[in-house]
């Protein structure tokens, strides 16, 4: 295996690009916090305040309840893991996944569904109220959200005719953007997607540690330290993973076929330039939206999987 | 563009059907008759009809515009900012919508054979938008939803005029755009005398009135 060379390349091709999004996760999130403030004529928050509070999340010592099982030192670890091996599916600079060969779409749906199970269950298992509320509320939310991202995603991959994300793309830059209705319709199912897993303010706020107002927080209420930090590290690589799955899909332009320096550099800076306008876009809609009561949740995620069906729909008719 | 504005006059109309407090409602449709002006504006640029721009800023300046701001008055005046109750919850609405939306797209191919491509989608956008305007007109209790959901259904109408026959004759269009600002003019005063005589905007209420 190690002596084939395209195996290799992959292989490092994937070290490279979880090295590059771990490092840019955090500061997506701060960059989002701090347009946020500015919106609300506040200073906000340094760019650098996410990689401070991984530093010193980091080198505080692990608290853990005396009635947690193995489960809850997993959670984060799986979680984390999961999100990694979630980021070489997804071609970032390169119309190419790393590890496009491993499997496509419902792979990458698969693995997230796994760390959210993972972190869940994780939750559950202190038996504290908060963490059991949490899992419940990310779960009843997961159970819509998923279906409808995976229908959106197919709404593409039918266009594409592979269900491969490296392909898609290939096929997507090759083409250009179809213009068809069903890439607006996907594209706004989609956006409300990215904002309910990355628990944004209509259907989580990632700011407060109110109990009804909780849903991501309240999950990893029971977690301290190192253990923290893997979580909303994760958390921050999937938000920009679902973000530049967006660009992936609808905005294919400038993004690198080949290895030149020239064409990657040109791509980084589409790719920065795609995911901070999409970023914009989820500070406003969090700054022009209060938060929905629980139970309406449901509905706007519905709406998602409505759109995203009639995305699909729309393809064969 | 043609077809993203299409487009995204559907994902509009989703969402007003998932909407339940009016003010967001009533900017959803001015949103939607922007893109028709869009529609309007692109459809004069690519087939060079310049009568067409005058639809366009006809339908901006009204629709967009000022019956957004009318409607927007109207609910401040009477005060009731939400809309409680339809008949069909939210997510069986949007059940039956998609279902409307399937059926709309499937009678629009049954449309002139030749028309393949663009006006095909704007066909089924618009037969789309109909039903769906018609679905949330018996569906919702509150008068000004009504009035929302009938200004959808002339959305439609006019998005097939102008995007498949590319455009009425002018007088016509300024026939029609009078005749939307009266119906609206007329449906706000009746609005008002409802809420006036069961200090609610429940159509509902409309049936103890039999003698």
């Amino acid at each position: 295996m190690a002596s084939n060379p395209d195996a290799v390349a992959a292989i490092a091709g994937a070290v490279l690009q979880i090295a590059g999004l771990l490092a840019v996760a955090p500061l997506l999130k701060t960059a989002i916090k701090k347009m946020k403030a500015r919106l609300q004529n506040r200073q906000g928050p340094p760019l650098m305040q996410g990689y401070y509070d991984l530093a010193k999340l980091l080198r505080k010592e692990t608290v853990r309840s005396e009635t947690a099982s193995w489960v809850f030192v997993a959670g984060p670890r799986v979680y984390f893991a999961a999100a990694l091996a979630a980021t070489t599916l997804v071609p970032v600079l390169v119309a190419a996944a790393p590890l496009e060969a491993a499997g496509g779409i419902l792979l990458l749906v698969g693995t997230l569904a796994l760390g959210r199970f993972a972190l869940a269950t994780a939750a559950l298992d202190t038996g504290s109220p908060f963490g059991g509320m949490g899992s419940s509320r990310d779960m009843t939310i997961a159970a819509l959200a998923e279906p409808a991202l995976m229908l959106g995603l197919f709404a593409s991959a039918l266009a594409a005719g592979s269900m491969n994300l490296g392909v898609l793309v290939r096929s997507l830059v090759e083409h250009g953007p179809s213009w068809h209705p069903s890439d607006l319709l996907a594209f706004a199912g989609l956006f409300i997607i990215v904002i309910a897993e990355t628990g944004r303010i209509p259907v989580d706020n990632p700011a407060t540690h109110l109990e009804l107002t909780m849903i991501h927080e309240a999950m990893v209420l029971e977690y301290a330290g190192p253990d923290l930090a893997l979580v909303e590290w994760a958390s921050a690589v999937k938000e920009l993973l679902y973000l530049t799955l967006l660009v992936d899909l609808f905005m294919p332009v400038g993004i690198a076929t080949n290895l030149a320096p020239g064409a990657v550099a040109v791509a980084f800076l589409a790719w920065g330039g795609k995911v901070l306008l999409l970023a914009v876009a989820v500070t406003i809609a969090e700054s022009t939206n209060a938060k929905l009561r629980l139970f309406r949740v449901p509905e706007l995620v519905s709406i998602s999987l409505g759109l995203a069906f009639l995305a699909l729909a729309i393809r064969f008719l | 563009m043609l077809i993203l504005c299409a487009a995204g006059m559907l994902v509009s109309a989703y969402l007003m059907v998932g909407q339940k407090a009016l003010f967001t409602a009533i900017r959803l449709y001015g949103a939607q008759s922007l893109l028709l002006g869009i529609v309007a504006a692109t459809m004069a640029i690519s087939e060079g009809r310049p009568e067409l721009f005058v639809t366009a800023v006809l339908t901006v300046a009204l629709k967009a515009l000022l019956i957004p701001w009318f409607l927007m008055r109207m609910v401040d005046r009477i005060g009731i900012h939400r809309e409680i109750e339809p008949f069909l919850n939210v997510p069986a609405s949007l059940l039956v919508c998609l279902g409307l939306t399937v059926v709309g797209y499937r009678v629009s191919t049954g449309f002139e054979a030749g028309a393949r491509g663009v006006s095909h989608h704007l066909i089924g956008v618009a037969m789309s938008l109909l039903l769906i305007g018609l679905f949330l007109m018996v569906t919702r209790k509150k008068a000004i939803t009504q009035i929302l959901a009938l200004m959808t259904v002339e959305n439609a109408v006019f998005l097939v005029a102008v995007g498949v026959t590319s455009g009425m004759p002018l007088i016509v269009e300024l026939g029609i755009s009078f005749d939307v600002i009266l119906a609206v003019l007329v449906l706000g005063v009746l609005v008002q005398r409802i809420v006036g005589r069961f200090e609610s905007m429940d159509v509902s209420r409309l049936s103890k009135l039999k003698g």
